[in-house]
């Protein structure tokens, strides 16, 4: 495939400029990927995945162990063969199955950290990371500018010392800067992080996600980032996959996704949440009513396009809801008992109850509340998000995430 | 599948796609160059077992070209044919009996008691590898001769001085017992090696729980940590069985002067010492040695079967140590015991032996010189050619089988085909054939026209490969899953092409594996005699050949020298190998991945 190669060989230069200099550095479209296990049954690990990534976006992907995350990354990549759909990078075509097309990884121009790093044990780090210089095709390094390259890249994931070592003499923590410089070195417009931070300790963690972030929004390359973690996701990226099974139940900023939760799903997966369940009692242009056996509900939440008559749940965040003393003067609002106040620091969280109806409160104010004390619980309408009931039902099995509880009726 | 684009998309990409090239949907690549020598590489590999396996078959049933069962009739024919078979079935069922119990209280005192000997666990499995079975074999006969015998004459001295005198014995080495325990030693490896794995891997919690219901150690013991690791003992076991009806030197050497006589050594017989050979009555008895070996497969398979053994979780943990108490010392004595037993002892004979330049329970200890060990070994021509020849053949074949075995785990590991797995299945398949019908089928077929390679070097080095074809590929396939999935998919990923990823990434990191695999093939065919005895002759002499021929001529000095040779040969290379993986190690390739 001469064609493949003479494209490759600018790939190097930054993103191909398209027709109005906005080609997407990852398209996907109408992607499928079907395992088959030990046992002889089918799993569909990507059902129908259809995204786009920006130049210089900063996409995590987010969802629980065994959705399909690491296979959507690898299939990117051109380690795993999708069966069908679309994959284009930096506006090459790497995989279609109508046309025949599937490069091999070495191809495709991009880079990749892996769970466990992945680095080379016979090598030293400066190996190591000359490794993409030296192997890419069609990149004819000079042995000065290789070494100008690999300490570059050592310096800006702040290890310039460690060139010499191999990876078995270096903490976690060094084996993951490598990698990450292993990816910076060759200036891919699009790198992939499978969950790199996750063997790591948390104080580690943490300050690799920072230099991460500066790191990416200085040098401007797209990241693809997997992660089962919402906090790390809430923080790195500009836009949020949540994949659910195989599919991609939401992607949008994670303001979107906190705010205006797309599917019951999403809602419960990321943060915590109340919810109510009722049938619609009256729809108008600016809000929606929901008859619920605690009472009624009022949303100015209409996007869901529910019909009078049928089912719903009322969603809303904790920190929305007000817990009073006296009866406010919302809509919205229940005499409850306080079962228990829990002091956090940022916030005090209370759990109270109405009847069966549970739900969680979060003031940032601490007041000491006596345990079994009477009080009134409100959300203003304009808080409470309204979703359809059948959505969503049987949702993930929420790990790792608190407060996730729905505290339905 | 929401697609909420944020920025705007441009519209259909210009055409900078790559052309739709040959490849089908679904992305399968055609054949590369690189998949396709290793594919004709495998296919040979299997060819060269199964052809000759075929031929064995066929010749039970086609002879002179014709349809017949006189080779059933007249195997059916011989005289002692039940005698052959009882004794062979005593030989190896008793041997791997013992092999049985030895090897799982050494496996269960290594891995699982306070009595434990790190060095002891490694050394055990190797012990076979340095004194290589005919070498034991000559090396005990040096040792428990009724007469000449180094320990019965040793002993006999000893009970003098209480005033008991003895004119032979009390031992003898050419006896049931005698043959018993030699065969015993090298069958105990072979469980001890599986036991050890099975107990590893075990869940020592169960154990726990089982002392927490109020068992004790013993009854733990046989209760729940026996029936967890029965798998592993039922592999051991069928290699033992495998190992004791392919054997032919040990029974030769031994078994041959009592009296008693077993298949492998009869087919032998029949194939070399008779004029003319009888090759239809070897071929007949080979046939019993499949059944047996099958029925042993048979056996092993409905053992697994049956249970659950799902309570392997990989994660044993060390800390779950069983104190012996006032045990602990005599049983590692004991161990200590069977090691220097079973190889140290005969090694030392052998040595003592070769230095005396003869064998006589008076040595000489200041006349101890390499003089005889000179003569017997470089100043013989035949002795030098065959030393020369069996170094070829273990240098070449060693490299050879590792190398092509490398090739096809790796294509096995990389492409999960059922042509694939089919190509790992034949490359293993000797394994539960036995060695001497191999042998016995190579011999058929290229000894004689068109191929006509009787008495070459060809006919042992496709023998010798065709022999120890699994133990490369067992060897090589560690190697491999050694490297993991990750490492070699980063070096795609960075952009190196199929090959650069095979020579920098893979081959580095298999070298150490591909090393010690080397040197196990090296040893298996320099101290080989099974394929040696049937391939080899005047013309073609090999270390195991001329040691055959000097026990008939009956030059016991000779014998001893030569396999001082063979062990020394042996235990240079071992060395040099552990050596150099402990240098490697540094690398710490445990970064295992995937
Ligand atoms: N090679 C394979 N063969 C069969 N099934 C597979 C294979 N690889 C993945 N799967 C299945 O596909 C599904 C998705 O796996 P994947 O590794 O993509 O999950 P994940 O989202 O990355 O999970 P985690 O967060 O635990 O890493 C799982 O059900 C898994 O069992
Ligand atoms: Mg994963």
């Amino acid at each position: 495939m001469p064609s493949t190669t003479a494209v490759h060989d600018d790939t190097t230069s930054r993103a191909v400029p398209g027709a109005d200099g906005a080609t997407p550095s990852v398209r996907v479209e109408g992607l499928r990927k079907r395992f088959r296990r030990e046992d002889g049954s089918e799993v569909l690990a990507i059902n129908d995945v259809t995204f786009d990534v920006a130049p210089g976006e900063f996409i995590v992907l987010l969802g629980p162990s065994g959705c399909g995350k690491t296979t959507l990354l690898r299939t990117i990549a051109g380690l795993e063969t999708p069966d069908e759909g679309v994959i284009e990078i930096g506006g090459r075509t790497a995989f279609a199955s109508q046309r025949g097309i599937a490069q091999p990884p070495e191809r495709r121009g991009i880079s990749m950290i892996f769970q466990s790093y992945a680095l080379w044990p016979h090598m030293t780090v400066f190996k190591n990371i000359a490794y993409p210089l030296t192997s890419r095709k069609g990149l004819r390094l000079s042995r000065a500018d290789i070494e100008t390259r690999v300490r570059t890249a050592l310096a800006q994931v702040g290890i310039p010392e460690l060139e010499g070592q191999y990876p078995s003499q270096m903490s976690g923590g060094q084996q993951q800067r490598v990698a990450l410089a292993r990816a910076l070195v060759s200036n891919d417009d699009l790198i992939l992080f499978d969950e790199p931070l996750s063997n790591v300790d948390a104080k580690v963690r943490e300050q690799l996600r920072l230099e991460l972030v500066s790191m990416q929004r200085k040098l401007g390359f797209s990241a693809l980032f997997v992660t089962h973690d919402q906090t790390e996701a809430m923080e790195l990226a500009t836009r949020i996959a949540v994949v659910d099974s195989g599919r991609i139940a939401q992607f949008g900023t994670p303001q979107e996704i906190y705010s205006a939760p797309a599917t019951r799903y999403v809602a419960r997966f990321i943060g915590a949440i109340n919810e109510i369940e009722g049938v619609v009692s009256a729809v108008e242009s600016d809000h929606v009513v929901l008859d619920t056996p605690h009472g009624r509900v009022v949303s100015r939440d209409t996007s869901a396009g529910l019909l009078v008559g049928e089912g719903a749940v009322a969603l809303w965040r904790p920190e929305r809801g007000h817990l009073d003393t006296e009866e406010p003067n919302t809509v919205n609002r229940w005499r409850v008992t306080v079962d228990a106040a829990m002091f956090v620091g940022s916030h005090t969280e209370y759990l109270v109850r109405s009847g069966d109806m549970s739900a969680r409160l979060w003031s940032p104010r601490f007041e000491d509340v006596a345990s079994g004390s009477s009080s009134w619980a409100s959300v203003s309408p304009a808080d409470v998000r309204v979703l359809p009931i059948t959505d969503g039902e049987g949702g993930p099995a929420v790990t790792g995430s608190i407060g996730t509880t729905g505290y339905s009726a | 599948m929401t697609a909420t684009q944020t920025p705007p998309t441009a519209p259909a990409a210009p055409s900078l796609d790559p052309k739709p090239s040959s490849k089908k949907p679904g992305g399968i690549r055609r054949i590369g160059l690189f998949d396709g020598v290793t594919i004709a590489i495998g296919l040979a590999l299997v060819a060269i077992v199964v052809i000759p396996l075929l031929r064995v078959l066929i010749g039970l049933f086609w002879v002179d070209g014709q349809f017949t069962i006189d080779p059933i009739v007249r195997t059916f024919a011989i005289p002692d044919l039940g005698e052959l078979l009882i004794n062979t079935l005593i030989v190896v069922g008793g041997s791997s009996l013992a092999a049985a119990v030895i090897g799982v209280l050494l496996a269960w005192l290594n891995e699982r008691t306070n009595a434990r000997m790190g060095v002891v666990g490694d050394a055990l499995p190797l012990l076979p590898f340095l004194l290589p079975p005919v070498a034991g074999a000559v090396g005990w006969t040096m040792l428990l001769s009724p007469r000449a015998g180094l320990l019965n004459s040793w002993f006999r001295d000893f009970v003098s001085l209480f005033g008991i005198e003895l004119e032979t014995g009390p031992f003898d080495i050419n006896s049931w017992y005698g043959l018993i325990m030699v065969f015993t030693f090298y069958a105990v490896p072979f469980v001890y090696m599986n036991a050890a794995a099975s107990l590893r891997n075990f869940d020592t919690s169960l154990e726990e729980a089982s002392r927490l219901s109020g068992a004790g150690a013993i009854r733990t013991l046989v209760k729940v940590t026996l029936p967890a690791i029965a798998p592993g003992i039922g592999a051991g076991l069928l290699l033992c069985i495998w190992f004791g009806f392919g054997m032919f030197s040990i029974p030769s050497i031994i078994g041959t002067p009592a009296g008693i006589d077993v298949i492998s050594v009869r087919i032998v017989q029949l194939l070399t010492f008779t004029y003319p050979p009888e090759t239809d009555i070897a071929v007949g008895l080979s046939g019993f040695v499949v059944l047996f070996v099958g029925l042993a497969y048979m056996m092993q398979a409905r053992i697994l079967r049956k249970g659950r053994f799902a309570t392997m979780t990989g994660k044993g943990s060390r800390s779950a140590v069983t104190d012996l108490g006032a045990w602990k010392w005599p049983l590692r004595i004991l161990m200590l015991v069977y090691v220097a037993g079973s190889t140290l002892l005969p090694m030392f004979a052998l040595v003592i032996v070769s230095l005396n330049g003869y064998w006589t329970p008076n040595i000489g200890w200041d006349s101890l010189s390499l003089d005889a060990l000179r003569i017997a070994v470089l100043d013989d021509f035949i002795t030098r050619q065959a030393l020369a020849n069996s170094l070829g053949l273990g240098l070449a074949g060693g490299l050879i089988g590792i190398v092509a075995a490398a090739l096809v785990s790796l294509y096995v590991a990389r492409n999960r085909t059922a042509f694939a797995r089919g190509l790992d299945v034949g490359i293993k398949m000797p394994a539960a054939i036995s060695n001497m019908v191999i042998a016995v089928g190579i011999l058929l077929l290229l000894a004689s026209p068109p191929f006509n390679l009787s008495g070459t070097l060809i006919i042992l080095l496709i023998g010798y490969l065709a022999l120890y074809l699994p133990q490369a590929s067992i060897a090589a396939d560690a190697a491999v899953s050694g490297v993991g999935k990750e490492l070699p998919e980063a070096s795609s990923v960075s952009g190196a092409s199929p090959s650069r990823t095979f020579f920098r990434i893979y081959l580095p990191l298999m070298v150490p594996g591909l090393v010690a695999g080397w040197a196990l093939l090296f040893i298996r065919m320099v101290g080989d005699l099974t394929a040696s005895a049937i391939l080899a002759g005047t013309g073609n002499p090999v270390v195991g050949f001329r040691i055959l021929e000097v026990f008939n001529g009956g030059s016991y000095a000779l014998l001893a020298a030569l396999s001082t040779v063979l062990v020394l040969i042996t235990a240079t290379v071992l060395v040099l190998v552990m050596v150099y993986a402990r240098r490697k190690s540094r690398f710490g390739i445990t970064t295992k991945v995937g």
